[in-house]
C-alpha cells in the first residue's frame, strides 16, 4: 500500500518514520521525498495490508503525521485522450504505457501521483485525485 | 536494407511508370482499385516483395496526428451595421493577426489568450469552432469614414462565418529529431517534458505512417494534391516553410475548409510551460505510380532514422548536440539505449490516430469519396533550411563579465573571507584550488550563517555544486539560468574549469542600459 505522509512543521524533524521502522521492522520504501524547515511530504509503500497496515497508519497519526491513502490516484479522461504518449516517457514510475493497439494504458499499482503526466497532457486529460 | 535519413535513395530502374492517376480514378470509380493503408502495404512487401506490391497495389495511404504549431485559420466575419473595420480582434480573448481587409483575420494556433495564458490559445478556438460551440468575438476600431464603428462584441459560431479556411503554413514534418535533457533540472520545452540527466526521450512523427515518408522522393505529393485534412477533404498548397528536402526534411503548407472537418481531428494543446499548439489530422494518399514509390511508400520504422539532441543546452535548433542516430522502430520501442542505460523513449504525436487517419482515407477512396490528383507542380527537392542571419554582435558573457576575480582557497578561514568581501563589496567569491581550478564558490550569505554557527573552514561551508557560465555564451542563456537557480552571480570559466572571470545580475544589468538590450 502507498501512502503519503505529511509532516507539519511540529513534527517535520522527529525521526517519526525511522522510530516506526525500528518499532516494527517492517521494510518501508520511501518512494518520493520533499522535505524542509516547514514542511515534509514522503510517499511511501508499506509492504503490508489490512488491520497491520491500520495499526501502523494509526502509529503516524498518533505521532502527528497527517496520512493519506493513494486508492485512486488518477483519473484518465479517454473521450478527450488521443494516445499521443506525451505522458509515457515522464512518468518516472512507468505506471503509464502504450497497450497493444497504442492506446494509452494507466496501472494504478505503480502511480506515486506526482502529477507530472497531468502537466505533461497536451490536451488535459488526467486528473489528479489526491 | 535501404537506410533513410542520411544516404539518398537510388533511383534507377525504378522510375519507370506503372500506372497513371488517371488509370487508378478510372479504378476508383469502377469500385475495384486497391488500395492498403501503409501497415499493410510494408506487410505485404514483407510477404511478397517490391516488384509484386507495385503490380497490385494502386494507392496507399498515410496518416499522421501530431502537434503542429504552424498551423491556423483565415476568417471572414461578415459587416457589422454599422460596419467596422477590425483593428483588433479576439475570439474568446486569443488575439487574431489584422493586417488584412476589415473583417478577415487569421487565427495562429499558438496564440495565447489574453485572459487564460498557457491554458487556452488559437488552437483550441479552432477546436471549439470546428466542434460548433459559440466563441465571443471583440472588435476594435478607430473608426472611419466608410467604417464608423468603433467597437463589437457578439458570440458566434462557425455557421456565421462566411470563410473558415485552415491554412497550415506548416505541417506534416517528413521526420522529427528526437529529443532528451543532459542537464540536472526537468525542463519544459515544446518536445514535452525532459527530465533531467538523460532521463527520458520524447518523439514526434508517425515514421512508418508519415505522408512524406511513404513519397520520400517527392514524385506523387506536389501543389493541388487532394488530402485527408482535419477529418475535411484538403490540398496541399506548396513545399511548407523551413522545407529542406536534400535532408528529408521536407514540409507541406496545407488548406482545407474548417466547416467540413471534425474536432476529433483537430485538437487544440498545451506543452507545459512552453505554449499551446493545434494537432492536426493528415492524411494523403500515394498512388503507386512506380516502383521506386512502392518500395518507399513500404519504407518502416526500422529503415527511418533521426537524430536525438540534447534540449539542455539552448542552442540554434541544428546546433543541439547529437546524442544518437537512432531509428523509429527504437524510438517506439519504449525505450533507447544511451550509453550504459535503457532511456524510456515516448512519441508526442499519436500513432493511434495517425493509424486511424490511414484507414478513414482508404475508405473514402474505396468508396469513391476521394479521388487522386496530380500535382499541378511539384514539391522542391533542393531547398535548404538556413538559419537567421544576425547582423549586430550579440552580447556575450566576455563583453560584461569582471575579469579581476577575488578567489580564496579551502583553507582559508571564514572570518578572513568574510573580511575580504566587505573591503572588496563583492558578494560571491569563488573557492579555487592549488591549480587555480574551480572547486566551490560562497556568498556573503553563506559567510554571515558560518560566523552565526561558528565555523571556520572555508571548505566546510561552500557550495561545491558550482553554477558557471561560459565566456562566449549568450547573456540571455545565462541570465536565464542565473533566474532558474535563484542565484546572482557566477564564475565565468574556460574548458579546463580555471576561472576567468565573474558575472552578477548587477553587471548584466548594467551592462543592458548602456548597450540597448542584448546587442552591443
Amino acid at each position: 500500500m502507498r501512502v503519503r505522509l505529511i509532516y507539519s512543521y511540529q513534527v517535520v524533524e522527529k525521526p517519526i518514520l525511522a522510530d516506526i521502522i525500528l518499532k516494527t521492522g517492517l521494510a518501508i520504501n520511501i518512494l518520493e521525498a520533499k522535505v524542509n524547515a516547514q514542511k515534509g511530504e514522503l510517499v511511501v509503500s508499506i509492504p503490508i495490508a489490512g488491520r497491520e497496515l491500520e495499526k501502523i497508519l494509526a502509529m503516524f497519526k498518533e505521532a502527528g503525521v497527517e496520512v493519506q491513502k493513494f486508492t485512486k490516484t488518477l483519473q484518465i479522461d479517454y473521450e478527450s485522450c488521443v494516445s499521443c504518449g506525451a505522458c509515457i516517457s515522464p512518468c518516472p514510475t512507468r505506471a503509464l504505457s502504450f497497450g497493444p493497439e497504442w492506446t494509452l494504458e494507466f496501472d494504478e499499482e505503480k502511480c506515486v501521483a506526482c502529477r507530472i503526466c497531468v502537466d505533461a497532457c497536451p490536451v488535459k486529460a488526467i486528473e489528479a485525485q489526491l | 536494407m535501404r537506410n533513410i535519413g542520411g544516404k539518398e535513395l537510388s533511383r534507377t530502374s525504378e522510375s519507370r511508370e506503372i500506372r497513371s492517376i488517371e488509370e487508378i480514378n478510372e479504378k476508383i470509380e469502377r469500385g475495384d482499385a486497391v488500395v492498403l493503408t501503409a501497415e499493410e502495404m510494408i506487410k505485404l512487401v514483407e510477404s511478397s516483395g517490391v516488384e509484386v506490391a507495385a503490380k497490385e497495389v494502386d494507392v496507399v495511404t498515410s496518416g499522421t496526428f501530431g502537434a503542429m504549431c504552424s498551423s491556423g485559420a483565415f476568417l471572414n466575419f461578415g459587416h457589422a451595421d454599422p460596419p467596422i473595420k477590425m483593428t483588433k480582434c479576439w475570439l474568446n480573448d486569443v488575439p487574431l493577426y489584422k493586417g488584412l481587409a476589415a473583417v478577415d483575420g487569421y487565427l495562429g494556433a499558438t496564440a495565447l489568450s489574453e485572459t487564460r495564458g498557457f491554458e487556452y490559445g488559437g488552437g483550441h478556438v479552432i477546436e471549439d469552432l470546428v466542434a460548433g460551440k459559440e466563441i465571443e468575438l471583440r472588435a476594435e476600431s478607430y473608426g472611419t469614414d466608410c467604417y464608423p464603428r468603433r467597437h463589437v462584441e457578439t458570440v458566434i459560431s462557425i455557421d456565421d462565418l462566411n470563410q473558415a479556411v485552415l491554412l497550415n503554413p506548416r505541417n506534416c514534418y517528413q521526420r522529427y529529431d528526437a529529443a532528451t535533457n543532459s542537464t540536472d533540472r526537468v525542463i519544459y520545452t515544446y518536445m514535452g517534458t525532459l527530465l533531467p540527466n538523460y532521463g527520458n526521450i520524447t518523439f514526434s512523427g508517425a515514421g512508418q505512417l508519415n505522408p512524406l515518408c511513404k513519397d520520400w522522393n517527392y514524385e506523387t505529393i506536389g501543389i493541388g494534391t487532394r488530402i485527408f485534412l482535419g477529418g475535411g477533404v484538403g490540398y496541399v498548397i506548396g513545399e511548407g516553410t523551413q522545407h529542406s528536402p536534400k535532408k528529408g526534411f521536407g514540409t507541406l503548407m496545407v488548406r482545407g475548409d474548417l466547416k467540413q472537418m471534425e474536432s476529433q481531428y483537430l485538437r487544440g494543446g498545451v506543452f507545459h510551460r512552453y505554449g499551446v499548439t493545434l494537432y492536426v489530422g493528415v492524411g494523403i494518399p500515394i498512388p503507386i505510380i512506380n516502383e521506386g514509390v512502392a518500395s518507399t511508400a513500404a519504407l518502416r520504422d526500422d529503415e527511418i532514422f533521426v537524430d536525438i539532441r540534447d534540449y539542455g543546452v539552448p542552442t540554434r535548433p541544428d546546433l543541439r548536440p547529437v546524442v544518437k542516430h537512432v531509428s523509429y522502430a527504437e524510438l517506439r520501442s519504449g525505450k533507447v539505449a544511451v550509453g550504459e542505460k535503457d532511456v524510456p523513449s515516448s512519441s508526442l504525436s499519436s500513432y493511434k490516430a495517425a493509424r486511424e487517419i490511414s484507414e478513414v482515407l482508404k475508405r473514402w477512396i474505396l468508396e469513391g469519396k476521394l479521388l487522386l490528383t496530380k500535382p499541378v507542380e511539384p514539391l522542391p527537392t533542393q531547398r535548404e533550411f538556413r538559419p537567421l542571419k544576425i547582423e549586430k554582435k550579440e552580447l556575450r558573457v566576455g563583453d560584461a563579465m569582471r575579469t579581476e576575480v577575488v578567489t580564496a582557497k579551502p583553507d582559508d578561514d571564514v572570518r578572513d573571507v568574510a573580511r575580504k568581501l566587505v573591503q572588496r563589496g563583492i558578494d560571491h567569491l569563488p573557492v579555487v584550488d592549488e591549480g587555480k581550478k574551480l572547486i566551490g564558490i560562497v556568498t556573503s550569505w553563506d559567510l554571515a550563517r558560518a560566523i552565526a554557527n561558528d565555523k571556520r573552514k572555508l571548505a566546510d561551508i561552500m557550495t561545491k555544486r558550482v553554477i558557471t557560465a561560459l565566456e562566449n555564451e549568450s547573456i540571455d542563456v545565462v541570465a536565464r539560468r542565473m533566474a532558474q537557480h535563484n542565484i546572482s552571480g557566477v564564475p565565468v570559466v574556460d574548458a579546463s574549469n580555471l576561472v576567468t572571470g565573474i558575472i552578477t545580475t548587477d553587471d548584466i544589468s548594467k551592462k543592458l542600459i548602456e548597450g540597448g538590450r542584448t546587442t552591443v
